[in-house]
């Protein structure tokens, strides 16, 4: 029932809803209100039946045959006499005087001891009658005076009044829903109105917005959380197709080399040595494409959260001088010195893919150092955190650059890193190595210029960071 | 010794062939899984090169297969795919090494001597390539007479070399074995050319000899005469 609800539109749902509770309170009402009506109307009727039975009491006297009859009649008008009437009975059940309508009452009227009043609906020969019985003295004698009224009138009038409730309940169903259907409606227009325009909204225009009338309302806060999406969406469009760009730019060059060498080589015969050296230009590409796919895939592997790390304890210090001393040549190189603080901080850890962190960031600062200068490495240890800083005295990093570093293909420089052999993805794979420990990358800005790279990663396996041990 | 090829590839599996013939062994090329694991059921080998994605049957329930026949010929993997699930399986299953494509063809080669116990890589403590030598035991290393004053790195290169003197090393094999990096494409190609251009300084500079090649495009290698 919730499948077919769901599948008409909120409109028609609201409607339906309303439509149905409408219905129950109505019913209730209804019910409420003949329970009321038909209350009110006895009522009236014994207070008539009371009215009469003093009437008849005070008019009644003894006769001469042992009887009672009225002394005189002169306040009797006649009307109604056909469905009421009253009766006289003597202690003994004898009929002493009967006037009006001759209902086909039982013929002892059960005589009421305490109280001296009795109501009572009784079904005579068809006809349901509203009986009085009172105790009464007349001349001395206690008699039972019974006063009596056919109900049918009463039926009438309450059947009357059942009508109109079950005959107005539908037509009053039908004005609400159309007048539900209607509001909400109206309500619903505004919604109505975004997701035509959301839906212009596509790939290509991401770019635009919802109009937003009143930021405060509902729909407003509905409009806005949309042009927020809108513009994530736009974000990582933008993003997929820088890297696209990028990709095909850097898959393409070396398969272009590759190629060109071939058909120059294949061209005009040359000397074996020539041939070595072309075969041997062509393999260098692809070596670098190779690392590149490799590359690639490991980080696509990350964003499909398919990569389980292998945590063990590992002494980030000791991984620290580790990857400093690996890395130390091609400082040496450049003449570059390392300023190393990193005493034992054991942490809970994948070994390799934190080294894979460690190495890029440290190979990234060598690259972009001037040539003498010191590389300063820190690790540290504050409440479950481990943190490395390497902190270098390079051109640093302007502030509009700083989260783009991060992103795959992205180079400040673009003609010298390529050339010194970068893939433009050290930085990617760090910022995804460190952040599968559930940890983060950062770059600030140095207090002498310079950058400082921050690699922070909790002590301890955070068990929603989504990488269980092998 | 024969070996057989199971790759579906064909350009690959000519090339696997003739490297391994240029190395003296037999070579039999099955193209599909089924011929393969017909072949390597009803032949003797001593080495089974085997693809694991080939049309039909994967190279997995091949292996699956063979061992569960009692087989027990050396089983080297190549995959396409480098998850870590899949090197677990196939080891589990019984192969005995793995190699991801594309892999450089002296890697190839080595694995193949190792896994046919032929080339194994000397245990031996005095290490010596012409007038060079080199001494595990006392970590000493000289050219003629001159002693070669090494780093800790520089030495395990130098050993590494001379372990497999003669053969073609990757930078891969180097970065793996000598650096224990098992990833690809890391900041360790850089060092490695470096550590290997210093230790080409200080072993072949003032000598008339030189000894450590460098195969443009493939790696390195040590050995006397043109490589």
């Amino acid at each position: 029932m919730i499948p077919r609800w769901s599948a008409a539109s909120i409109r028609v749902q609201l409607t339906g809803r309303y439509a149905v509770v409408l219905c129950l309170m109505l019913a209730a009402y209804a019910v409420a209100t003949f329970v009321a009506v038909r209350h009110e109307f006895f009522e009236q009727l014994d207070e008539q039946l009371l009215e009469e039975a003093e009437t008849a009491e005070g008019l009644l006297r003894p006769t001469a045959e042992g009887r009672v009859a009225p002394a005189a009649d002169r306040h009797h008008d006649g009307d109604g006499d056909e469905d009421r009437g009253y009766d006289v009975w003597s202690s003994d059940d004898r009929l002493l005087y009967r006037s009006g309508a001759d209902f086909a009452l039982p013929p002892a009227p059960a005589r009421p001891s305490s109280p001296s009043l009795r109501y009572e609906s009784v079904d005579a020969a068809g006809h349901a009658v509203r009986v009085l019985t009172r105790t009464a003295t007349v001349g001395g004698h206690p008699v039972a005076l019974r006063v009596f009224r056919s109900e049918d009138r009463l039926r009438v009038q309450l059947g009357e009044v059942l009508s109109v409730l079950v005959l107005g309940f539908p037509l009053v169903i039908v004005v609400a829903g159309v007048a539900g259907y209607v509001l909400a409606r109206r309500a619903l227009a505004p919604i109505d109105h975004l997701s035509s325009e959301a839906r212009r909204i596509t790939a290509e225009r991401l770019h635009q917005r919802l109009s937003v009338p009143n930021q405060r309302d509902e729909i407003g806060r509905l409009a806005a959380v949309i042009n927020d999406a809108f513009a994530r969406l736009d974000a990582s469009f933008g993003q997929l197709r820088r890297f696209t760009a990028d990709a095909s730019h850097e898959l393409r060059t070396p398969l272009a080399v590759i190629r060109s060498i071939g058909e120059a080589g294949l061209g005009e015969t040359r000397t074996p040595a020539e041939y070595k050296q072309a075969m041997g230009s062509m393999l260098e590409e692809v070596d670098r494409l190779t690392g590149l796919v490799d590359t690639l895939l490991r980080l696509s592997y990350g964003d499909a959260g398919t990569v389980r790390l292998a945590r063990e304890a590992v002494n980030l210090g000791q991984l620290t001088r580790e990857v400093a001393a690996s890395l130390s040549v091609l400082a040496e190189e450049r003449n570059q010195r390392f300023e190393l603080a990193a005493p034992d901080v054991v942490i809970d850890a994948d070994r390799l893919v934190l080294r894979e962190a460690m190495m890029n960031v440290l190979d990234n600062a060598i690259r972009y150092s001037p040539p003498s200068s010191t590389i300063v490495i820190h690790v540290g240890a504050e409440t479950g955190q481990a943190a490395v800083t390497v902190t270098d005295e390079g051109p640093g990093i302007a502030p509009e650059y700083r989260d783009r570093i991060f992103d795959r293909f992205f180079r400040l420089d673009e003609a010298r890193s390529r050339d010194s052999g970068g893939t433009g993805l050290g930085l990617a794979i760090a910022k995804w190595a460190v952040e599968i420990h559930g940890g983060r990358l950062s770059v600030a800005a140095g207090v002498h210029g310079g950058s400082v790279f921050r690699i922070a990663v909790p002590m301890h396996a955070i068990s929603s960071a989504g990488a269980r041990p092998l | 010794m024969r070996v057989l090829v199971v790759e579906d590839e064909r350009k690959l599996a000519e090339v696997l062939a003739s490297a391994l013939q240029h190395e003296s062994h037999e070579v039999v090329v099955a193209p599909t899984g089924a011929r393969g694991f017909e072949r390597a059921s009803t032949e003797p080998f001593d080495l089974i090169v085997l693809d694991l994605m080939l049309p039909g049957c994967s190279g997995l329930e091949i292996l699956q297969h063979l061992r569960q026949r009692q087989n027990d010929t050396p089983v080297l993997i190549l995959t396409a795919r480098d998850g870590v699930d899949d090197r677990v399986l196939g080891l589990d299953l019984g192969a005995d090494d793995y190699l991801v494509k594309p892999f450089a063809l002296p890697e190839l080669l080595a694995r193949v001597r190792a896994l046919l116990r032929r080339g194994r890589p000397s245990t031996a403590l005095r290490l010596k390539t012409a007038d060079l030598e080199l001494d595990v035991v006392t970590r000493r290393a000289s050219r003629g007479t001159r002693a070669l004053d090494l780093t800790v790195r520089e030495f395990e290169l130098l050993e590494y070399l001379l372990r497999h003197q003669g053969d073609l090393v990757s930078r891969e094999m180097l970065a793996r074995e000598v650096w224990k990096e098992p990833r690809r494409a890391t900041p360790l190609d850089n060092v490695i050319d470096v550590q290997m251009a210093r230790l080409r300084r200080k072993v072949d500079a003032d000598a008339g000899e030189r000894l450590i090649h460098t195969i443009r495009g493939v790696g390195f290698v040590l050995r006397e005469g043109e490589p």
